[in-house]
């Protein structure tokens, strides 16, 4: 991927920006998702509502590994599940290759869920009662593969991340790293254009995270896979190409250099 | 495979649930097949009955529990308009005491006069041996079920009512009355009755002279209900009784029991079904995460809805098996403890299976709708969100 190359503007201290460099050098750069003015209202009770976010803004590049931090209530994971067509924003609209994603029927969400995105999950997150390869093939039977082309993906798949010797093992036989990895082969059975984490260390020790994050950036350098990656773990984070931040529902660190609410070129928006 | 494994993910509630079923299938096995029984049994009746008049003492049904006829009035009917022919027949009940409690085909004894020969045409054919004849004194021909209470086989003796008759022959099964009663001559049959009068009419009546009832067969064209009048207009104290009056006396009590049976059955069935309704919305509920992984990877919601409805048919397939099995069992022993009393009471017949079965299945579909449903119409987000 781009090395990380010395920030340009000092309005955003701390902010990691390799993405910067990159979009830089190729101002025509795809973008796999753009999320203007994200709103998403939660009502808790009759009178009591939380507002996750409030006009978040932010382009993912295609085959990045973008990493989103914040503060619990920050509005990342939030942000995450609109972004993956797993939620529906109050407000805002959402683009995912280059259409207009907000407002499609559930039905034809499903369908994108399927052929474009892949999630990866903390903790618990596989079917207990399937083994692995059942696992990261159900994945592809949901998209209409026949349960044998979707085994054979699996085990593929499978040995891609080293866990060519556990495929028969149920969920509760594998360690937090091999189930992890599991979560990754499954998020790459239908060939998304952009896998999701959400907290996809969160559960897992120093070593093991580092070995979960670098697996990913190997499939994103391998296979041009984007990654979004929302994370409480700053090593995780700075892994990462860029790293956005969020606070009280909105973006306020795209982590691509410029200042909030410009473009890379410095361009108010 | 996937479905099974998730249904027993929690085995003892699995248990108990497909037990809860099987309970509810395993009583609409038995009560159904009491109730084919019975039903079989008022078929043959009806069977019986078709196209002729039977004549009886006042209150007796097919020559059973009813005051003896006397034999002249064989030629009195015979005259009457539109009855081509008469046949006499004598009837007993097979033990002097009727059994305390009497569930459909009770052991009789029967001897017709063979002036029937011809005319009838609910005949019943013989499987081993001979036909009973009009000078086998002392010899019978047993019914498919009486054979083995009386231990009885052909060329050997058995013992009614204190006396030794030779059996002559086994009769087929028909799954009716004819199962259950031994066949002998009118003259062996009459000595019977009369042994069984009171003392205070014993010496007014002759043995031989004694009917318990009359096949009475018709002219062609000639309506059952209006020979069956006239023969009551003409000859004093006996009922004549025709297939739509035989319907009507025990046919429609028949359809009301067997309603009853079945109503019993179903509530129990019922009842499993609420245990499935229960068992799949605390499947759902512990599932919740679950659910939103799978909708996550790509599962829609029908392909949600689907996986649960087919684990909530499996139970009620399971469960229907497990009863069905049950039941049949239970059935065949117990009419093969009631085979030494000649008291055959379960038929279990292949629709009784299939509709249980189905039924079953049907139940667990449905109960697991809700639930299915339900899960189906979670929201990804929250489910992934849901500890």
């Amino acid at each position: 991927m781009s090395e990380p190359s010395a920030g340009t503007d000092a309005t955003v201290p701390g902010a990691f920006q390799p993405a910067e460099a990159a979009l830089a050098a190729d101002p025509g750069r795809e973008v796999i998702v753009r999320a203007v003015a994200l709103a998403k209202r939660y009502q808790l009770g009759k009178s009591n509502f939380v507002d996750a976010l409030r006009g978040a803004t932010l382009d993912i590049a295609r085959g990045e590994m973008a990493a989103i931090m914040g503060p619990s209530g920050s509005g990342k994971s939030t942000f995450m599940h609109i972004a993956g067509c797993l939620d529906v924003a109050d407000g805002g609209e959402v683009w995912l290759n280059g259409r207009r994603v907000d407002g499609m029927p559930a039905r034809t969400l499903v369908d994108i869920r399927r052929r474009e995105i892949g999630f990866i999950f903390q903790g618990f997150n596989l079917i207990p009662t399937l083994s692995a390869e059942e696992n990261v093939a159900l994945a592809g039977e949901y998209a209409g593969m026949s349960r044998r082309d979707a085994l054979a993906r699996s085990r593929e798949l499978l040995e891609l991340v080293g866990l060519g010797d556990r495929m028969r093992h149920a969920p509760s036989e594998l360690s937090g790293g091999q189930q992890q990895r599991v979560a990754i082969a499954r998020a790459l059975v239908n060939d998304p254009d952009i896998v999701m984490g959400d907290e996809p260390t969160g559960d897992l020790d120093t070593a093991t995270s580092a070995e979960i994050v670098s697996m990913m950036r190997a499939v994103n350098v391998e296979r041009g896979t984007t990654f979004l990656i929302v994370t409480h773990n700053p090593e995780v984070a700075e892994s990462c190409d860029r790293i956005v931040r969020m606070r009280d529902g909105v973006v306020v660190d795209d982590g691509d250099g410029t200042p909030q609410g410009t473009d890379a070129q410095g361009r108010p928006q | 495979m996937r479905v099974l494994r998730n249904i027993f993910r929690r085995k003892l509630r699995a248990f108990l649930t497909i037990f809860g079923i099987s309970i509810g299938v395993f009583a609409l096995v038995v009560m159904g097949a009491l109730a084919e029984k019975l039903t079989l049994l008022v078929d043959g009746g009806m069977k019986y009955y078709a196209g002729k008049v039977v004549v009886n003492g006042e209150g007796g049904i097919m020559g059973v529990g009813t005051a003896p006829l006397k034999k002249s009035m064989l030629r009195e009917i015979e005259h009457i308009e539109g009855v081509r022919r008469v046949s006499a027949a004598c009837g007993a009940l097979l033990d002097e005491e009727l059994p305390a409690v009497s569930m459909g085909n009770i052991p009789t004894i029967q001897a017709e006069d063979g002036r029937a020969k011809g005319y009838e045409t609910f005949v019943v054919t013989v499987a081993e041996g001979r036909d009973l004849k009009n000078t086998d004194l002392r010899k019978v021909a047993l019914g498919s079920d009486i054979v083995k209470k009386l231990n009885g086989h052909v060329g050997g003796f058995v013992e009614i009512r204190g006396e030794r008759y030779e059996v002559v022959g086994i009769y087929d099964k028909t799954l009716t009355a004819p199962d259950n009663a031994v066949m002998m001559t009118m003259e062996d049959a009459q000595k019977i009755v009369h042994d069984d009068l009171p003392d205070a009419v014993k010496d007014s009546v002759v043995p031989d002279t004694i009917v318990s009832s009359f096949a009475v067969y018709l002219e062609p064209g000639e309506r059952p209900e209006v020979v069956a009048r006239r023969i009551e207009r003409e000859i004093d104290n006996v009922d004549a009784q025709t297939p739509v009056e035989f319907e009507r006396q025990v046919k429609q009590p028949l359809q009301i029991f067997t309603s009853v049976i079945y109503a019993i059955a179903l509530i129990s069935l019922l009842v499993g079904g609420l245990s499935v309704i229960n068992t799949m919305t605390m499947s759902v509920a512990e599932r919740t995460r679950e659910i939103g992984v799978r909708k996550a990877i790509g599962a829609s919601n029908g392909q949600i809805m689907r996986q649960f409805l087919a684990e909530s048919a499996v139970i009620g397939l399971i469960g229907g098996l497990a009863g069905l099995a049950f039941g049949v069992l239970i059935a065949a022993g117990a009419n093969a403890a009631g085979e030494v009393a000649g008291n055959v009471l379960f038929l279990v017949t292949n629709r009784l299976l299939v509709a249980s079965l189905a039924f079953a299945v049907g139940l667990g579909t449905l109960s697991g709708l809700y639930p299915a449903y339900h899960a189906a119409s979670l929201n990804p987000v929250e489910a992934l969100r849901y500890e």
